[in-house]
């Protein structure tokens, strides 16, 4: 199968074309009619009054981390360190420590992610094993005052809940 | 020398000086918010003081602001640091100066006496303009050489290669005019264009020059280093040119000095070749005549304007999404409130006029003050065309640009000299 071929028609050949000033003219007629739309009713601009109406952010869309639990409440994570191993921009830090809840032999004693470093792959979703850890909360705005606050830790990661609902999250292919 | 002269001395020279620093805030409201509007998008909007917007008018309060009080950085590689700092103040010096010979009025007569109303009363005029807008260009070449910087030194000789071959084209096609007009004084040449051609059109030079109006003004597109001419910045392929290397203050005087520029080269257009001060159909001696039926129709005209003005700002200064108690309405309403008041004003102003004997100083001033709004208005659409031209035309390529100088708008000028001698031979 070849690849599809468009030949695209050269344009300013034509007498017309060549006294630049018609086709000046055209688009400049052009550029005028978005302005008279726009200032007769300026609900026309594509804008979003951003700060007060927020995007609509869909499941798949990677945003701040979360580790998940189950459903006892306990921590999923089992550190087993696929996440940090895998993370391109090494700014997942963990320590393990032994479990003795007897849902497996290991959890996180402390879970380190840099936001500053994080670049928003989402490898670290895709590495572990156990689903838990996941980057739903669609959190798309992270800002603060002091570069500490941006490392946030187990307490954070596990407080903070997923934005969508099992079904929807699922749909998006995870 | 009487005190009425002094006085007029400081106006003229203040009007000439202030008005196109006054401009700047202006145009670059009318830049950003225009360049919004032609893309869909709604341009600055949102910096306000007490929640009052004033249409993004704050946004340039803010931007200055922001400007003043960054840090004023020459880095450590540049060793003329006289001439790095000459630059911009050439640039804005010059655009300042390059207005001083318009004239914003007719000649006023008061108590016996006559005022040119310029800033700088001289009879070379055009020339003036020729001579202090091509020296502008100095202050950019300054600019890319002491930046001591690649994309510096290429921005600076792309300005020096475009002004030089702009600037014949734009030479030639005023000596076409000045065939038509018979002087180089800016202030004859808005007289002349009081006149009316076969006794119902204008004669302006638009009408009589087309082809010069279109070469002069692709010229002064060129001359003030403004899009599609723009390429001493071309941020896409030397960053930004000539003022790469400026930040803070240094670069906003070369930003101010652009738009002041710009100012100054409508004003040049507008006096050339669209009547200056002219009012369409009424030069100087008529409306002092008809002082009183104009104030008239103005008086009722302006609240008719008014009216229709304040329901679009009531229309347009809302918020776009659900707010309980808009606060943005009562902005609204405060601003339709203030413009009454002015209305009023004015209202007042011309009903003195009316109740005043006609052909006195008063009905002088208030044909001066005429021509003033007049001249401004005419400038201020005149800078929206250059706005309106920036954001729909992309820049053209370096050889395009000097094609287009030496290959079409030279040959077209030296042509517009033939035909327009040979006319003015032949009709005498
Ligand atoms: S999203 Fe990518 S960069 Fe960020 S923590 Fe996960 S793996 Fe690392
Ligand atoms: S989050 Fe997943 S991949 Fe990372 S340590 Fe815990 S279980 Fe392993």
């Amino acid at each position: 199968m070849g690849a599809k071929v468009k030949t695209i028609e050269r344009r300013g050949s034509t007498l017309t074309e060549r006294i630049y000033l018609i086709e000046i003219f055209k688009g400049m007629a052009r550029t005028l009619r978005h302005l008279v739309r726009n200032l007769r009713d300026n609900k026309k601009l594509l804008v979003r009054h951003y700060p007060e109406v927020q995007p609509e952010i869909p499941a798949r869309w990677r945003g701040r981390h979360r580790l998940t639990k189950h459903d006892d409440g306990t921590v999923k994570c089992v550190a087993c360190f696929m996440c940090q191993t895998n993370c391109p921009a090494e700014c997942i830090s963990i320590t393990a420590k032994e479990r003795l809840d007897d849902k497996a032999e290991k959890m996180p004693a402390s879970f380190n992610i840099n936001l500053l470093e994080c670049i928003y792959c989402g490898y670290c979703v895709e590495a572990c094993p156990l689903d838990a850890i996941r980057m739903d909360t669609g959190i798309f705005s992270v800002t603060d005052n002091n570069r500490q606050s941006f490392i946030i830790g187990l307490e954070e990661l596990l407080t903070t809940p997923g934005a969508y609902s099992e079904e929807d999250y699922k749909k998006g292919g995870a | 020398m009487s005190l009425l002269d002094i006085f007029m001395i400081a106006i003229r020279v203040a009007f000439s000086a202030f008005v196109p620093l006054c401009f700047i805030a202006v145009c670059v409201w009318m830049e950003r918010r225009g360049a919004g509007f032609f893309q869909d998008r709604s341009g600055p909007n949102r910096a306000a003081i007490f929640g009052f917007r004033a249409a993004g008018l704050v946004q340039n309060a803010a931007d200055g602001i922001k400007l003043f009080f960054k840090e004023d950085l020459i880095s450590d590689h540049i060793k003329h640091k006289f001439f790095f700092v000459l630059a911009p103040i050439i640039v804005f010096f010059c655009a300042v100066m390059s207005f001083a010979v318009v004239p914003f009025a007719d000649t006023l007569v008061l108590g016996g006496n006559s005022y040119v109303m310029q800033g700088i009363p001289m009879d070379v005029g055009i020339l003036w303009f020729l001579a202090i807008a091509g020296f502008s260009v100095y202050g950019i070449i300054l600019a890319g050489w002491s930046s001591t910087n690649k994309y510096g030194i290429l921005g600076g000789l792309r300005s020096a290669a475009q002004v030089i071959s702009y600037e014949i084209p734009m030479g030639l096609s005023l000596v076409s005019l000045l065939i038509v007009y018979g002087t180089v004084n800016l202030s004859e040449m808005a007289q002349f264009q009081g006149q009316l051609l076969f006794g119902f059109i204008p004669m302006w030079g638009a009408v009589l020059q087309p082809l010069g109006l279109i070469i002069f003004v692709i010229a002064a597109f060129a001359e003030c280093n403004r899009t599609p001419f723009d390429l001493a910045e071309g941020e896409s392929e030397i960053v930004a040119g000539f003022h790469v290397e400026y930040s803070a203050m240094k670069f906003a005087v070369f930003f101010m000095g652009e738009y002041v520029a710009m100012f100054a080269s409508s004003a040049i257009i507008i006096t050339l070749f669209f009547g200056g001060y002219q009012i369409p159909f009424l030069n100087t001696q008529a409306l002092i005549h008809l002082a009183k039926p104009v104030a008239f129709l103005l008086m009722i005209g302006l609240p008719v304007v008014m009216y229709y003005f304040a329901g679009w700002i009531r229309r347009s200064n809302v918020s776009h999404y659900e707010r309980e108690n808009d606060p943005r309405v009562f902005e609204a309403n405060v601003y339709i409130k203030c413009f009454w008041g002015l209305i009023a004003i004015i209202e007042l102003l011309l009903l003195a006029i009316l109740l005043m004997q006609s052909g006195g100083a008063a009905t002088h001033i208030f044909v001066a003050l005429l021509q003033i709004c007049t001249f401004l208005v005419k400038v201020t659409m005149m800078i929206f065309v250059y706005i309106w031209v920036r954001w729909t035309l992309p820049r053209f390529r370096y050889d395009q640009l000097q094609k287009l100088g030496w290959q079409m708008l030279l040959p077209l000028a030296l042509l517009n000299i033939f035909i327009t001698s040979a006319v003015v031979v032949a009709l005498g």
